[in-house]
């Protein structure tokens, strides 16, 4: 009992008793420390999925342990930084822990998330919850932006939850030990059992009134004298994925408000049709795999409807196939009916390679009151071809870009509606595994006797491999005109491209980093992708017909189809290993950011939902109080902070360790001519003095400071937007934070006679604005600091420049460099019209610092 | 160079030994699209007795996993065709196994998560210092 008393007193005596400012400050640096540590792990994680990397599970467990243990230790840190227990920061750390936990042991994947998902929200990163079908549906709506009748997911969990009231996941389990001592005949009895338990299982209440509600949400968008009824389709866990349970699940067609649970029941019950549970014991699933979702989509009455093969080597190289019929899609996936046939070139413009034109006597429909009906073709109809030129144009672009970014030949179903409009239906992959092997010898005369453009040069941002037409990019106006299925060329990387990487089958550019934005969208895109290549455009001109082997740095002239075929028959396609998606998830407990205005009602620690959040929040408050313990410590250990009185705007506190004024302790506000620390006084001397703080036009930056003023104007120059600025200083000695708008800079530097002590460390880093300002930041920074002899990375939306053992005046120009810089960032924010402007405005930065440091001391204007 | 097929000595027979079966999906497709011939195991077991059966110009083996080590797998690789290269591929890098993999007579020694065309590097290296050795006049012509 005094004992327990004791460590009570002594928590209280500990709380009470001020820790010195020097240990506080140590605790400070080493947060920002782990800070960095912690985004580029981050970082790190995410290139890897880019397909360079080989890495197996123990990378992901280890990588996410190190993560977990540092974002522990930033709490801990910040714990005796504020001296508080921040019992919310450490749940939500150990909220994540636990959720990447059980996507590490595939537990419980079922148990959780929502019922009900509406396509809109859809992506292919749901898969669990979702199934595979429907999450790739939701990728082709929502990423490729191609139609596909709207509606929503019924998912996982709702089939887990429905299956657990009845007990019949129990019942189910079953099924193993009948597999393993080969009773068939008991494990065709155990699955009629099951169809019948569940069609008759009535639906938790909740369940159901969820389905109706969004049912009717999804009815309300279509006018309301003819609704449209709806297709119930399987989308079990893993099916159209790796392996193809083509054929083997239920799809409900026609179905009305009255008829919607039993049609959900119906999809439900197929889940375990013998022969579907046969295949699946086959094929090695567990029990626990098993989960139905099922995708409820408005049932468009196809004019005419048909399946596309992406490719079809069967029929020689080049072509895709494609089979159509008037009416709805079933018979022709039911292979009963007599089809058009039509094939066509696999690149653009398409052409048509053949047709034949069945007689097709009938046409499946919509029957009045659910389900389907045939009808007689009308004479003009039968011997008619089905698809118009335009159609098949339509057609074949779309199933292109469906291929490129799933990178393996497509089965697709699709129909044209009544107004003749596109709906991609439902896609799986084409299996040429057993008939597609191509002659190795075929395979190597092909690439060796084709001419190599060039070879090893640059990084890769996406494997793959990518055949077409060159087309190069130099403004935004190229991008407008960009066509379907080229292979892009430009000189820079830039998340502009976005707008175009649905329709790009490869990219290759000059420069750029492997690790920017624009490598992450190719990975999201999938677009095979190399940068950084250095000659690109010196060789490649637009309408070169190229094959671009990103995996092998390669670029051949020519179309090399045996490659092609090669990469398309691969056994499997990496980003769908397992490991490769199990990444991509867990990456989702840990890179998004949510946390992202400080001033926002959400900045709390209950509000963080990811590691990075978690990161963000400590940052940005263990600057507030690092200040604010140095206030509350006043007199004790250290002097007042004190207010920095500069000419530019700049909000910055300063806390002087010793020695780093030359005012008294107990002053408030210190003027820069007080400034005794070297590396803070050329840092303001670049600031004040390089010429790029000014609000108005910069006259000889023209037209690109011109738009920055506009997105600025004043709102930087209020102490409170600018946020609180931080330094610690010493005589040789900086510690600065700073936070403008919603990017952060950090320079730690020393700087003194003794070369070898001399360092700048020097990062940047920006929160809320949108992929592509960052990443032009980011480019525009790097290649200054590199131009100032900085060994500099990027890392995502990181810039960290680092310069070392420079003699004392080399130091001191590049921290007067640093002060131009940052009022220059500090602008850049605003639109650059191309990235041309980086280079170009890049260009003009060096210059004018070269001269302002070449020059005299005392710039105070800029430069003509 | 002319030559329209890939002359046999240039084309390597190589074992690929990981219990993770995502490094042998990544890397059987990547050499066989080099020219080489590729065998995959996921357990040692399966792999020393193959490796009793044929020689292999090249086994990459990873280092820790059930049953036979990766150390072991090596040795008996060196042992019954000391010609064989032999790269370790080990998420478990320190500096005492890689001197220890080098001492037993490995070729290289990768550090995983690796980059994909660095170890397609290590296996050109391989692929020339075999040509080398097999026609050593053909570089002088």
């Amino acid at each position: 009992m005094h004992r327990i008393l004791d460590r009570l007193l002594a928590f209280r005596q500990a709380r009470n008793r001020a820790l010195p400012f020097t240990v506080l400050f140590k605790k400070f640096q080493s947060i920002l420390e782990r800070n960095n540590q912690i985004l580029e792990l981050m970082a790190d994680m995410g290139d890897k999925l880019g397909g360079e990397y080989v890495f197996d599970r123990h990378y992901i467990e280890d990588a996410v342990d190190k993560l977990g243990d540092l974002v522990f230790k930033l709490i801990s840190d910040f714990s005796i930084l504020n001296q508080r227990k921040n019992t919310q920061l450490f749940l939500a750390g150990e909220h994540i822990r636990q959720s990447i936990a059980e996507e590490l042991a595939g537990s419980g994947l079922f148990a959780k998330g929502r019922y009900i998902i509406p396509f809109d929200e859809l992506s292919q990163e749901m898969f669990i919850q979702a199934g595979t079908k429907m999450a790739s549906i939701g990728e082709i709506k929502n990423r490729l932006a191609l139609p596909v009748p709207d509606g929503f997911v019924i998912t996982s969990r709702a089939f887990h939850e429905f299956m657990e009231q009845h007990g019949l996941l129990a019942q189910a389990a079953r099924a193993m030990d009948y597999w393993q001592s080969n009773d068939q005949e008991a494990l065709k009895k155990l699955a009629d059992k099951m169809q019948e338990d569940i069609r008759n299982g009535p639906l938790p209440r909740h369940l159901s009134s969820r389905i109706f509600f969004e049912y009717d949400r999804l009815l309300a968008r279509f006018p309301a004298d003819n609704p449209p009824s709806v297709v119930l389709r399987s989308s079990a866990f893993g099916e159209d994925g790796i392996n193809s349970f083509a054929g083997q699940y239920e799809t409900v067609v026609n179905v009305s408000r009255t008829r919607l649970l039993d049609a959900y029941r119906r999809v439900l019950a197929g889940t375990y049709a013998y022969t579907a549970w046969h295949y699946r014991l086959t094929k090695g699933y567990h029990e626990h795999e098993i989960a139905m979702a099922v995708g409820c989509q408005v049932l468009i009455d196809g004019a005419v409807s048909g399946v596309l093969h992406t490719y079809a080597p069967q029929y020689g190289e080049g072509h895709m196939a494609i089979s159509a019929i008037w009416g709805l899609c079933a018979p022709v996936v039911q292979g009963n009916s007599p089809c058009d046939f039509i094939l066509l070139g696999r690149l653009p413009p398409y052409e048509l390679h053949s047709q034949t034109v069945a007689d097709k006597p009938r046409r499946l429909t919509p029957a009045v009151g659910g389900g389907t009906v045939w009808q007689e073709n009308a004479p003009t109809l039968r011997n008619s071809p089905s698809l118009t030129g335009e159609q098949l144009r339509t057609l074949a672009q779309a199933a292109m870009d469906l291929e490129r970014f799933h990178k393996q030949p497509l089965e697709i179903e699709w129909t044209f509606d009544q107004n003749g409009n596109l709906f991609i239906l439902q896609l799986r992959p084409l299996n040429f595994r057993e008939v597609g092997d191509l002659p190795q010898e075929q395979l190597e005369e092909a690439t060796r006797n084709a001419e190599t453009i060039f070879a090893g040069e640059g990084f890769i941002a996406q494997c793959g491999v990518a055949v077409g037409g060159v087309f190069r990019v130099e403004d935004d106006t190229d991008l407008e005109s960009f066509p379907h299925g080229a292979i892009m060329v430009c000189r820079h990387t830039s998340p502009r491209y976005a707008a175009i990487m649905h329709k790009a089958k490869g990219i290759i550019t000059d420069f750029g980093s492997p690790t920017g934005h624009m490598a992450n969208l190719c990975r999201e895109f999938r677009v095979p992708t190399i940068v950084n290549t250095e000659t690109a455009t010196a060789l490649l001109k637009t309408g070169d017909e190229i094959t671009l082997d990103a995996t092998h740095r390669t670029v051949y002239r020519g179309r090399i189809n045996a490659l092609n075929h090669f990469a398309l028959v691969e056994e499997e396609v990496f980003e769908d290993c397992y490991e490769y998606r199990l990444l991509r998830q867990i990456l989702q407990h840990i890179s998004p950011l949510n946390l992202i205005n400080p001033q926002g009602e959400e900045f709390v620690p209950a509000s963080c939902r990811t590691y990075h959040d978690i990161t963000r929040f400590i940052h940005e408050t263990a600057v507030d109080e690092i200040i604010r313990i140095s206030e509350k410590q006043e007199g004790q250990h250290l002097s007042a902070p004190k207010r920095l009185i500069a000419k530019v705007p700049i909000d910055i506190m300063l806390i002087d360790a010793g020695g780093g004024t030359s005012c008294q302790s107990q002053d408030r506000t210190v003027t820069v001519e007080q400034i005794v620390s070297i590396p803070l006084r050329e840092l303001l001397e670049g600031l004040a003095n390089s010429g790029m703080w000014c609000t108005k036009p910069v006259a000889n930056l023209g037209s690109f400071m011109a738009s920055l003023t506009r997105t600025f104007s004043a709102s930087l120059s209020t102490p409170h937007e600018v946020g609180r600025n931080l330094a610690v200083i010493m005589p040789k000695y900086m510690d600065i934070n700073l936070r403008l708008g919603y990017h952060f800079t950090i320079i730690d530097a020393y700087i003194a006679e003794a070369i070898n002590d001399n360092y700048i460390y020097f990062r940047f880093f920006g929160g809320a604005t949108d992929f592509i300002r960052r990443s032009r930041r980011a480019q525009f920074i790097a290649r200054i600091l590199t131009a100032f002899d900085f060994r500099t990375e990027i890392h995502g939306d990181i810039v960290v420049g680092r310069v070392k053992k420079l003699a004392m005046s080399r130091m001191a120009e590049r921290m007067r460099m640093i002060g131009g810089l940052i009022c220059y960032t500090r602008q850049l924010d605003a639109q650059m019209n191309s990235d041309a402007d980086i280079t170009l405005h890049a260009e003009r930065f060096v210059e004018i610092m070269t001269n302002m440091l070449r020059g005299t001391d005392d710039i105070s204007h800029p430069p003509a | 160079m002319t030559s329209p097929t890939r002359p046999p000595e240039q084309r390597l027979h190589i074992l690929i030994l990981d219990d993770e079966p995502i490094v042998c999906k990544r890397l059987k497709p990547a050499f066989q699209r080099m020219g080489h011939e590729v065998e995959t195991f996921t357990d040692s077991a399966s792999a020393l007795d193959r490796l009793k059966e044929t020689t292999f110009d090249v086994v990459i083996t990873d280092l820790k996993m059930e049953g036979a080590d990766g150390m072991l797998v090596l040795a008996k690789a060196k042992a019954a065709s000391p010609d064989t290269h032999v790269i370790v591929i080990t998420g478990f890098a320190t500096m005492e196994t890689a001197k220890e993999s080098y001492r037993q007579g490995a070729f290289d020694f990768v550090a995983k998560p690796f980059k994909l065309c660095d170890l397609l590097e290590c296996v050109k290296r391989i692929a020339e210092s075999r040509r080398a050795a097999i026609s050593p006049q053909s570089s002088s012509q």
